[in-house]
């Protein structure tokens, strides 16, 4: 329950139909200091769209606000931290973007991006019949993947349509 | 923006002979600059012993090309006529330029990675002369290769290192090959693990040796030229964002050097500033 509160108020500005990353959060292996940090700070805000940047040395947790109307992806967050000779694991998302496919098999497009995950549920699947062609806003994890790719599939929190 | 980078390509020296950036000021490292990173080092190293002090200036410039890969080159400027051993563990006189690949990166969990750098460059006498037996020496050109490996986390440092350098004859005159080693233990308390928008500080234990071999003169190897020192000191590294600033001291522990030529070298030091500039270069999609 608190999820859905917590992320219908992340996606408030979004019922304007704006397809994009909200939020992203980044756990990053190997920054030891701060110029790591700093590094990986610069880089992010290097990526338009991108309005706030935190990093947290001691959890390796990098989390990024984004503006609305932005249309940066995930192969940018992720080549951010790659050319600082880090890696990442795991990633957060808060995306709105088009549900496509079946109930069966749905998948999201993040719209002004190449990027579309297959969605998958991290526990009891959320009904989405009538979402289908819809404007949602999905929170879910994506996994790590060999640098330079972006992963093909989405496990999804949940899942509400954003008008 | 082409000539520099070409300048820095054929000028410059590598990392190798002198780690400071954030890492120890004395020893070997393993850290390169970031895809695109600029970063400039200046400090000044002093050098003092019963044959006199010597103090040097060196500046640093160095270009991240890809994550792993930095181009460097080392400009340097020296004080004073001291007579000491041979160095290359330490700045001296040359100028020098090369490049650092890091070709072992394991990152292995939030804080820590394992590496591994290796370091080629040249080194071209500088306008200066050398002091001392060196000094008197046709210079030529030499080539330096280093090698460093360790572990960094957010408490903990190790680097181990070692380099070799070797100098072309000039007129039947040759600077000795030198062997130099380090090791280097750095800690960061607990309470000092803080954000990166505040300073960042850690302690260093450097320990460095070098063996320089004999001087040759006029086509004739001078027997008992040759030297061997240990060094032991402290460091300290602050760092703000990309701002660090170093410090540190070095005693000997063992001396076996000619002591008519060079005398007894009783102390080494070093400041070092380093800025960083990071690139906000953002790939398109």
């Amino acid at each position: 329950m608190k999820k859905i509160v917590l992320l219908t108020l992340l996606m408030l500005p979004a019922f304007g139909a704006q397809a994009e990353y909200r939020k992203v959060s980044l756990t990053v292996f190997g920054m030891d200091c701060a110029p790591c940090a700093h590094a990986i700070h610069v880089s992010m805000k290097g990526i338009r769209g991108v309005d706030k940047v935190d990093v947290d040395l001691n959890t390796g947790l990098v989390v990024i606000q984004l503006i609305p109307g932005n249309n940066a992806t995930m192969q940018q967050f992720n080549a951010a931290i790659e050319k600082n000779g880090f890696t990442h694991k795991d990633a957060k998302i808060v995306a709105v973007g088009k549900l496509g496919g079946t109930p069966a098999a749905p998948y999201l497009e993040i719209r002004g991006t190449a990027d579309r995950y297959a969605l998958s549920p991290s526990g009891q699947p959320a009904d989405l019949t009538g979402l289908s062609g819809k404007t949602v806003a999905v929170s879910g994890v994506l996994p790590q993947v060999a640098k330079g790719k972006v992963p093909e599939r989405l496990t999804y929190d949940s899942i509400v349509e954003a008008q | 923006m082409k000539g520099l980078l070409l300048f820095t390509c054929f000028v410059a020296l590598t990392s190798a002979a002198w780690a400071a950036d954030h890492g120890p000021v004395f020893g070997y490292a393993t850290p390169v600059n970031s895809q695109y990173e600029w970063s400039f080092d200046t400090g000044i190293f002093g050098r003092a012993g019963s044959h006199g002090a010597q103090l040097s200036t060196g500046s640093q410039l160095g270009y991240g090309l890809t994550p792993h890969l930095t181009l460097n080159a080392f400009l340097p400027g020296t004080f004073g006529s001291a007579s000491f051993p041979e160095t290359r563990i330490y700045p001296s006189g040359e100028w020098t330029a090369g490049a650092s690949w890091r070709f072992l990166h394991s990152v292995t969990s939030v804080g820590r990675r394992t590496e591994a750098t290796g370091s080629l460059a040249m080194v071209l006498p500088g306008p200066q002369k050398e002091t001392g037996v060196l000094g008197q020496l046709a210079r030529a050109p030499g080539l330096a290769g280093t090698l460093a490996t360790g572990f960094a986390s957010r408490s903990s440092y190790l680097w181990l290192g070692g380099g070799y350098t070797r100098f072309a004859q000039s007129e039947g005159d040759q600077r000795p090959d030198t062997l130099s080693w380090s090791t280097v233990y750095g800690y960061r308390p607990a309470r000092l693990r803080r954000g990166y928008d505040q300073w960042d500080y850690r302690g260093l234990i450097e320990f460095t040796g070098e063996h320089t071999g004999n001087v040759r003169l006029r086509n004739t190897v001078q027997a008992g030229t040759g030297t061997t020192t240990l060094w032991l000191g402290p460091s300290v590294l602050a760092i703000f964002k990309n701002i660090a600033i170093e410090g540190g001291v070095q005693g000997p522990i063992y001396r076996d050097v000619p002591q008519s030529i060079d005398g007894r070298e009783a102390v080494r030091f070093a400041i070092n500033f380093s800025y960083l500039k990071y690139s906000a270069h953002a790939n398109a999609h």
